[in-house]
């Protein structure tokens, strides 16, 4: 059986590579040493990590008084950062499950760094709230545990306890799918290894041989995960804006906050894994897989959901007008042109406006330009967040309690020490894993390596635009 | 056989349907127990607004979904495009519909719009209503009327009939270059994001606007995901049909398979919005807001439980398992229950508010009057959604007639056939 | 205990090569051990016979005991053991359930079913299993038979198999 390809589809795979050539190109950077950029890096994201530990300890030393929130502005940059980082931990599980059940294929070429981005992106968010709640040597109460308090239980109907559970739920399983999907590639790394490198990657594979049934059964988990993986991935940022939502806040409470945050987390989270990717490609070399194709569907998808996010900001700035409600309607004059109206326009103009550009093929095609919209893009979206959380508590009901708020040296130190530790995990991911799943592209070089699409793909096309299809070995 | 052949007993069927949806609607016109039944005759403009909307609706996301798949490198569609060309064609019925209504606005026919209604926004007036007045830019007969006519002369003449042109086309332009196809992809991408925006303002006005006072920023995503979960039904009910008829060979177990999982997956979607919506307001609690969903679960539990357990509660039961999702039965009886249930689901959204409006304009709170045709679809209900099925199906299969059913320019066509799930 | 097994396998350089000598095997009556791939190939299982995996069905077994653990859980902690009205709802507040039963919900399915799937499989941390060529996580799509008590006769029409069906090398070993 050959595949039947349109060829109208570009090749995901260039180069004319064969079976083995997949495997020495992926596994090869792990079986080297670094080089001096790497640890130019690792230096330089260690250094980064250990002023964002220094600055979370000092937090925890001395209260979170060392941060500027004050009795009208609650929550700043560290509630802003969390969903920042959790809508950036949102792409992996988006291009893996949502994709994988979608087929777009082009999802091999960067599905494994975007899975490993994503838990090392929920871990930087999972910190904030964590130090947010002052005292973290307690932070186990947030679990429901018979305890000697009564016993109380902690608050199942508050959307905040829901985040913990969507969040650590979240964690779970994106570290399990991802794992799932690595062993396979853990066993092809072991058997060209020697020594005690074979021993730890071979407890690393888990035992993998490549059975006929473990394939079976190992496609199937991954389908079903992807299935479980897909809602959950909505569930998430949903619950987030639960946060806000629920609440009676002007410019918090509106209904299309669950779709439009979601929208709004795989926008970003895109932005980050081209970012990482257009890096990761050159150094690696890995340039035959992660394609300027890939790249170009990455730039639809930003251009989709960034228009989804700009029809929500229009959705929420018309309705507030339509409600009739004066609050509601000053909740969004303020956020235009109040005191934080820079961020605003920040927001608009990263998130909505330059986006668009990607209209233009040469501009969607184009690596130098797509490495600064992703950057762009990521700024807008954490003044989304600012946006929403600050500028919202800043002009609250009682003009009495006016406000305004900017970060102290710690929070925004917390804020890099989260790019040091997200740097640091990155980076040694990229020496210890293959950072494209090496099984998963070696199942689509028949279909869309450069040898077997386009014009090669064409006779056996026609071929089989008068075939009937043959279902008798398809039954699954 | 790839030509389409209209039968005449097919014909006589559904002119029957449409005969009977006629006679109902009629019907609907003089026994109505609404309040102001003899001027307004509100039975009859819910029902003729309801139907309208909602087939219109299914023309309007069937092209949106063709512009998509296309944008997205869809493969597995050209199968079926020629299915959802025909229900795109079918916004030329759904603009002479609409029309209707906007001509009942200026007339003062009807009172389905209480910001419509004479004085309410006039100072000083009898009827005058603060809330509405400051609403009045955007609800007023004439942005009604530029908006609605406006905006599926769009859709139909610059998007709908262009894109249909020139998937013809291709059929005989051969495959060489595939330029015809490469043309549709700007047509394509040029729609999503002006569909995106016309559409949301489109269901404030025709629906949301109902209940001038209320608002939610989710209610047009909510309803384009229903119109969309229809159009998936409606999809696999008429190729399970015209299958029957033994066309389309080329769409297989793995395509009706591809379908269900769609069919199931936007089920959950629209389930996820509907929750959301319902909770965020319900856990609020904020009165303005409150007053849709309380009106409707205290008042209309029969729409408002039946709409939760056809939508969601039954086809993700049905559609769960992985082998319902490949056999017509299972299949096309969950298409068909989800079918009626997003009507139903319109028919929730549109006939409560009516009678709210109707009722609180005469000064009365409290319970509402239980009013037969309003409170759950009667007999005449259930035939006008006949007349109206009819009617779409009439439409469609007569553009079926006009091309091939085995588009084989497309350059997908092969990739399609061969498609596994 | 594990008996040694003797196996003889034959390399191929391709999957559709693969899937070929897999029907010659199945026409020709023989019984094949075991094959081994560097990635799922398709069209692979109905040839071998090999039933349709039943994760799933562990999974929704699984994902229903999560759906009926933390909404039962939460009923119980609000209706009875504590009963708090929070916001002005109801002791039972079921759409405020929805978000915690549907984590759990997936939850419990997804850690159920990558235990089983482990479990079933005979995969874990340190589980060392043999490996009858390094290069089958790479390039060669291998088909084994296991030979024990084979008789020449037998041992020679397998290796007439490979070389007929296009195997690139053809090896014993004992596992």
């Amino acid at each position: 059986m050959s595949a039947v390809v349109s060829p109208i589809r570009e090749p995901l795979i260039t180069g004319s590579k064969t079976y083995h050539q997949i495997t020495e190109d992926i596994v090869s950077p792990t079986e080297r040493v670094p080089n001096a950029s790497w640890v130019a890096g690792f230096i330089l994201s260690i250094a980064t990590l250990s002023f964002g530990l220094f600055c979370i300890g000092y937090t925890i030393w001395v209260g979170i008084g060392t941060w500027d929130l004050n009795r009208t502005i609650g929550w700043g940059w560290d509630i802003t950062n969390f969903v920042w980082w959790i809508g950036i931990g949102h792409a992996g599980t988006l291009i893996s499950a949502i994709l994988l059940l979608f087929r777009q294929k082009w999802r091999t070429g960067v599905n494994r760094a975007a899975e490993a981005m994503t838990i090392f992106a929920v871990m930087c968010a999972g910190l904030f709230p964590l130090i947010h709640m002052g005292r973290i040597w307690l932070a186990f109460f947030i679990f429901p545990y018979p305890n000697t308090r009564g016993p109380l239980w902690v608050n199942f109907n508050s959307p905040l306890l829901w985040d913990v559970f969507a969040i650590s739920t979240y964690f779970t399983v994106s570290l399990l799918f991802w794992y799932t999907g690595l062993v396979p590639d853990f066993a092809t790394v072991r058997d060209r290894a020697k020594g005690l490198r074979k021993n730890i990657y071979n407890f690393l594979s888990f035992g993998w041989t490549g059975k006929a049934k473990h394939w079976q059964r190992w496609e199937s988990l991954s389908l079903i995960l992807a299935g479980l993986a897909t809602p959950l991935v909505l569930s998430v940022h949903t619950i987030v804006s639960f946060d806000f939502a629920t609440s009676v806040i002007p410019g918090w409470h509106t209904t299309i906050f669950p779709p439009y945050f979601v929208a709004g987390a795989i926008f970003s989270g895109f932005a980050m894994v081209l970012t990482l990717m257009i890096i990761t490609r050159k150094i690696l070399k890995l340039e035959d897989y992660i394609t300027v194709n890939h790249i170009e569907s990455m730039n639809k998808v930003i251009l989709l959901t960034g228009t989804i996010v700009g029809t929500a900001y229009l959705t929420e700035l018309f309705i507030a007008w339509y409600s009739g409600y004066i609050y509601e309607q000053f909740a969004f004059y303020n956020r235009a042109l109040g005191v934080y109206w820079w961020s605003y326009f920040g927001m608009m103009a990263c998130n909505v406006l330059s986006p668009q550009i990607f209209w233009i093929k040469k501009y969607r095609r184009s690596i130098f330009i797509t490495f600064f919209m992703s950057i762009f893009v990521n700024i807008g979206m954490w003044f989304e967040r600012f946006v929403i959380i600050a500028t919202t508590l800043a002009r609250d009901y009682l003009p009495s309690s006016w406000s305004y708020y900017v970060p102290t040296w710690v929070e925004i130190g917390i804020y890099l020490g989260t790019f040091g530790l997200f740097m640091t995990l990155y980076l040694i991911f990229v020496r210890v894993a293959p950072v494209v799943a090496i099984a998963e592209v070696k199942s689509i070089l028949k279909t869309s390596g450069d040898q077997y699409a386009q014009e090669n793909a064409r006779s056996n096309y026609d071929k089989m635009l008068n075939e009937k299809p043959h279902h008798e070995e398809h039954a699954h | 056989m790839n030509q389409f052949t209209f039968e005449g007993r097919e014909k006589s069927v559904l002119i029957g349907g449409m005969i009977l949806g006629l006679v109902c609607l009629v019907l609907s016109f003089f026994i109505d127990g609404s309040p102001h039944a003899s001027e307004i005759h509100s039975r009859f403009w819910t029902n003729f607004l309801h139907n309208a909307v909602f087939f219109t609706g299914i023309a309007f996301v069937s092209l949106f979904a063709i512009c998509a798949a296309i944008s997205a490198y869809a493969g597995w569609y050209a199968v079926i495009k020629r299915i959802w060309e025909a229900y795109s064609l079918f916004l030329i019925v759904g603009l002479v519909m609409m029309t209707v209504i906007v001509i009942g606005v200026w007339g003062h026919f009807h009172h389905l719009y209480h910001w419509a209604g004479e004085g309410v926004t006039t100072v000083g007036s009898e009827t005058y209503d603060a809330v509405i007045a400051g609403k009045s830019g955007f609800l007023n007969p004439t942005f009604y009327t530029v908006a609605t006519i406006g905006f599926l002369s769009v859709f139909y003449f610059l998007f709908a009939v262009p894109i249909r042109r020139m998937s013809i086309s291709e059929d005989k332009a051969g495959t060489a270059d595939y330029a015809i196809h490469r043309k549709i992809k700007v047509y394509a991408a040029a729609f999503l994001p002006i569909a995106a925006f016309s559409s949301c303002a489109l269901i404030w006005l025709w629906m949301m606007s109902i209940e001038p006072h209320w608002y939610s920023t989710m209610y047009a995503w909510y309803t384009t995901a229903s119109w969309f979960v229809s159009a998936l039904a409606l999809t696999l009910l008429t190729i399970i049909y015209l299958k029957s008829r033994g066309f389309l060979v080329d769409v297989t177990d793995e395509h009706i398979h591809d379908l269900g999982k769609l069919l199931f997956a936007f089920s959950v979607f629209w389930t996820y919005l509907w929750f959301s919506q319902f909770m965020l307001i319900w856990y609020a609690n904020v009165g303005e807001e409150t007053t849709y969903f309380k009106t409707r679960r205290d008042e209309y539990p029969v729409l408002f439980f039946g709409n939760l357990i056809m939508n969601f509660g039954l086809p993700f039961l049905i559609l769960m398992r992985n082998d319902t999702k490949r056999k017509f039965g299972t299949v096309g009886f969950a298409a068909a229950l989800v079918l009626f249930g997003h009507w139903w689901d319109f028919f929730y959204m549109i006939k409560p508010g009516v009678i709210k409006e109707l009722s609180h304009a005469e000064g009365a709170h409290g319970a509402l009057p239980s009013v037969a045709g309003f409170d759950y679809p009667h007999l005449l209900e259930l035939g006008i959604f006949i007349g109206f099925l009819s009617l779409f199906f009439y439409f469609v299969f007569n553009q079926l007639t006009k091309a091939t059913l085995r588009p084989a320019g497309d350059p997908y066509y092969a990739e399609s056939i061969h498609h596994h799930s | 205990m594990k008996e040694a097994k003797e196996v003889l396998y034959g390399l191929y350089d391709d999957e559709t090569v693969l899937l070929d000598a897999v029907r010659q095997a199945n026409a020709d009556h023989l019984d094949i051990e075991e094959v081994y791939s560097p990635f799922p190939v398709h069209g692979l299982d109905p040839l071998l016979g090999l039933s349709e995996s039943r994760l799933h069905i562990a999974g929704f077994v699984y994902g229903a005991l999560g759906t009926l653990t933390a909404f039962l859980f939460m009923t119980w902690v609000f209706t009875r053991d504590w009963p708090i009205i929070f916001g002005g709802k109801p002791y039972f507040s079921a759409p405020a359930f929805i978000p915690i039963t549907f984590e759990l919900t997936v939850l419990f399915a997804s850690i159920g079913m990558v235990v089983s799937f482990y479990t079933v499989c005979g995969l874990g941390p340190g589980v060392t299993n043999p490996t009858l060529d390094d290069r089958i996580t790479d390039d060669k799509f291998c088909i084994a038979f296991e030979t024990n008590g084979y008789s020449n006769e037998e041992i020679s029409k397998l290796q007439s198999f490979f070389s007929k069906t296009g195997a690139s090398e053809v090896s014993s070993k004992v596992i």
